[in-house]
């Protein structure tokens, strides 16, 4: 169990965490997501102890380690570009964290040679340990980073971006092999991400963070059908953003939402904004009881859903639907349809809180 | 050239013509024709002479005396260049940009001027010449003053070379060596000093051609004192102005010919080095990277 209590770090007038509040049980998998700048691989630094905190204590198991040494931490760091030792066979780079045990507690060469073949076989690379990294692949290397890491048997393993400089597919590949391996060793994970995909995935709990702080820590079915404020709606997937229109004929739509919006609306600077999500807009060829007539302005085909932009008096909506619908509706350009949200979630939000990050419209 | 197909973006052939004869004719008249010079007049007067003016007592002295300051300049400064480029290319601290600027100095400043000042501080009339003095202990006019000027000359090839290869590196191996329990000397002698080697190689050689090859400084600090305080520049000029040509040329040849292994010896570095760029181009910097400031 790594417990974060409060930490706050400063890089000169930029804040990049603010009163940082984390418990990671022992044997999860953790998601730090945010977008860039939002502290995230600060927080992991931070825990690895490559940073100090300004403030606040860390404790991995109940004991204080907040002025731990980074090498005395035994934690496994992993790195957006691999940092593997381009000089070193994949065998010696996997057996560096070993080597550098003080005599005493040095394992003997063949105990060495018998646990970097095992956390090569664990990674399914033994055929590579002669190779040198510039002979790897990407997936490659970052797979021989990770045995690196674990050689040592951190206590937690930290990943930075691990998969950030993959292409598409690979990291894909990569995520889901991340999983099974976790799944298979069990120690505690953290890793940094801005993807929401992958983090939605991989993780077993999912840590929102913006702008140096922690805007919500759930599963990721949690963090995506319940976010806990705005950002975090706009954040994990497209959304649809509509602004004083609650009040409007979306009222009417909204009726269950909004009375939990108006609980909260005590402050007068705050108006109410509705979200929706593109994927629970229905479309109907014809006139249907509570949606709203609209003009089909694009209709985009990528892979096997099909986004279509409707335009309702002078707002832009985007949806989503299935190629199958799409079909049966056979939309075209200029032509009228009616919408319906399916589901719509209300937040009370200050004028330009929703300016920054986020996919809306 | 084979073809009627021109690059739409090739300079005419003319100027192309003109900017080679121009460039080729300048190295041949300026840099190829000295160097033969300095041989043809060397063997003037037969292999024998040339061999006895090697053979002089005072000339190998003045050899010995170079490779003595080479020797200990060398190493001190691999210690300090790295200490330096170390320092500046991992640490964030007041007073960098000001350090980086200092590392130039010598470059900037004229090695006569540098010699004056060592005069004024180590010298009779200078700061620490009486206590010196009063202690037995002689720098000016002898071999310590040579040695202090000729690390002060050569010290920015080092660090200049350093400091861009080791920024454009990062510290990402150096923290992961950490993360695994590696002492600081074990990262630095496992992980920074082979992804350096070359890097630093390329300054050794490049700081000891400049410190086999420094004039001004060491004249002004060396006194001339034949036999003794005559490194192998000094030595040439005494004899050339003796009117000793061929000794003086046959002592030429030798710094000529440490020119030419230097050229030599870095190409090789120079190719080393570019062959593990490419395998770091191959995937290990960020996108983007960091731009290496340009050399001195």
């Amino acid at each position: 169990m790594i417990e974060i209590s409060n930490v706050g770090k400063r890089f000169g007038n930029f804040t990049a965490l603010d009163g940082i509040d984390l418990k990671i049980p022992t044997g999860e998998l953790v998601a730090l997501l945010g977008p860039s700048g939002c502290g995230k691989t600060t927080l992991l630094r931070i825990i690895a102890g490559m940073e100090t905190p300004d403030a606040g204590k860390i404790r991995f198991a109940g004991e204080d380690a907040t002025r731990l040494h980074a090498r005395e931490r035994r934690v496994g760091f992993v790195f957006q570009h691999y940092a593997l030792f381009r000089h070193m066979s994949v065998f010696e780079n996997v057996a560096f964290g070993l080597r550098v045990k003080p005599r005493k507690e040095r394992p003997t060469d063949a105990e060495i040679r018998r646990r970097v073949f095992d956390l090569l076989k664990l990674i399914q690379l033994e055929w590579l340990a002669d190779r040198y990294p510039s002979q790897l692949s990407g997936g490659q290397r970052q797979r021989i980073a990770l045995a690196r890491a674990l050689a040592v048997e951190p206590k937690v393993l930290l990943l930075d971006e691990p998969f950030g400089a993959l292409d598409t597919k690979v990291r894909k590949e990569l995520r889901r092999w991340l999983r099974r391996l976790h799944d298979e060793v069990h120690i505690s994970s953290v890793f940094v991400t801005h993807d929401q995909e992958e983090a939605l995935e991989v993780a077993d709990r999912v840590v929102v963070m913006n702008r140096g702080r922690i805007e919500q820590i759930g599963t990721p079915d949690e963090v995506y059908s319940n976010p806990a404020s705005p950002f975090v709606y706009q954040f994990l997937g497209n959304v649809n953003v509509f602004r004083d229109r609650v009040q409007g004929r979306w009222a009417s739509v909204a009726n269950e939402t909004l009375d939990e919006a108006e609980n909260g609306a005590e402050n007068a600077e705050t108006n109410p904004v509705a979200f929706v999500r593109p994927h629970d807009i229905e479309i109907e060829a014809s006139v249907v009881e509570g949606a709203f007539e609209s003009t089909v302005k694009d209709v985009h085909t990528i892979g096997p859903i099909v986004r279509v932009e409707l335009v309702h008096e002078t707002e832009l909506i985007e949806a989503e639907l299935t190629r199958e619908r799409a079909n049966a509706l056979s939309l075209s350009r200029g032509q009228t349809v009616w919408f319906k949200p399916r589901q719509i979630k209300i937040f009370n939000v200050p004028g330009n809180a929703l300016e920054e990050g986020g996919s809306g419209i | 050239m084979n073809g009627a197909i021109e690059k739409a973006n090739a300079e005419p052939r003319w100027l192309r013509a003109l900017l080679l004869f121009l460039g080729l004719g300048f190295l041949f008249f300026f840099l190829f024709v000295p160097l033969v010079a300095v041989f043809v007049e060397a063997f003037r007067s037969g292999w024998n002479a040339y061999a006895d003016a090697l053979g002089d007592r005072e000339t190998l002295h003045a050899i010995k005396l170079t490779i003595i300051i080479a020797f200990v300049v060398l190493p001190v400064n691999v210690v300090l260049g790295v200490a330096a480029s170390w320092a500046i290319a991992k640490f964030d601290f007041r007073g960098k940009g000001l350090l980086v600027t200092l590392i130039d100095l010598p470059f900037a400043v004229s090695p006569v001027v540098v010699g004056l000042v060592f005069l004024l501080i180590f010298g009779m009339q200078g700061l620490l010449g009486p206590w010196l003095e009063a202690r037995g202990i002689k720098v000016v006019f002898a071999l310590p003053g040579m040695i202090l000027v000729t690390l002060f000359i050569t010290f920015p090839f080092i660090a200049r070379e350093l400091i861009p290869l080791m920024l454009s590196q990062g510290a990402d191996d150096e923290e992961a060596a950490i993360s695994l329990g590696a002492s600081g000397v074990q990262m630095f002698f496992r992980v920074t000093l082979p992804k350096i080697r070359w890097g630093l190689l390329y300054g050794v050689i490049l700081a000891n051609a400049r410190a086999m090859g420094e004039f001004g400084a060491v004249s002004v600090v060396s006194g001339h004192i034949r036999g003794e305080t005559n490194t192998l520049p000094l030595h040439v000029e005494i004899l050339y102005n003796e009117y000793n040509a061929v000794a003086a040329f046959a002592s030429a040849s030798i710094l000529a010919l440490l020119a030419l292994v230097t050229l030599a010896a870095k190409m090789l570095v120079e190719w080393r080095m570019r062959r593990e760029n490419e395998a770091l181009d191959a995937g290990f910097l960020p996108e983007g990277g960091i731009s290496f400031p340009s050399r001195p």
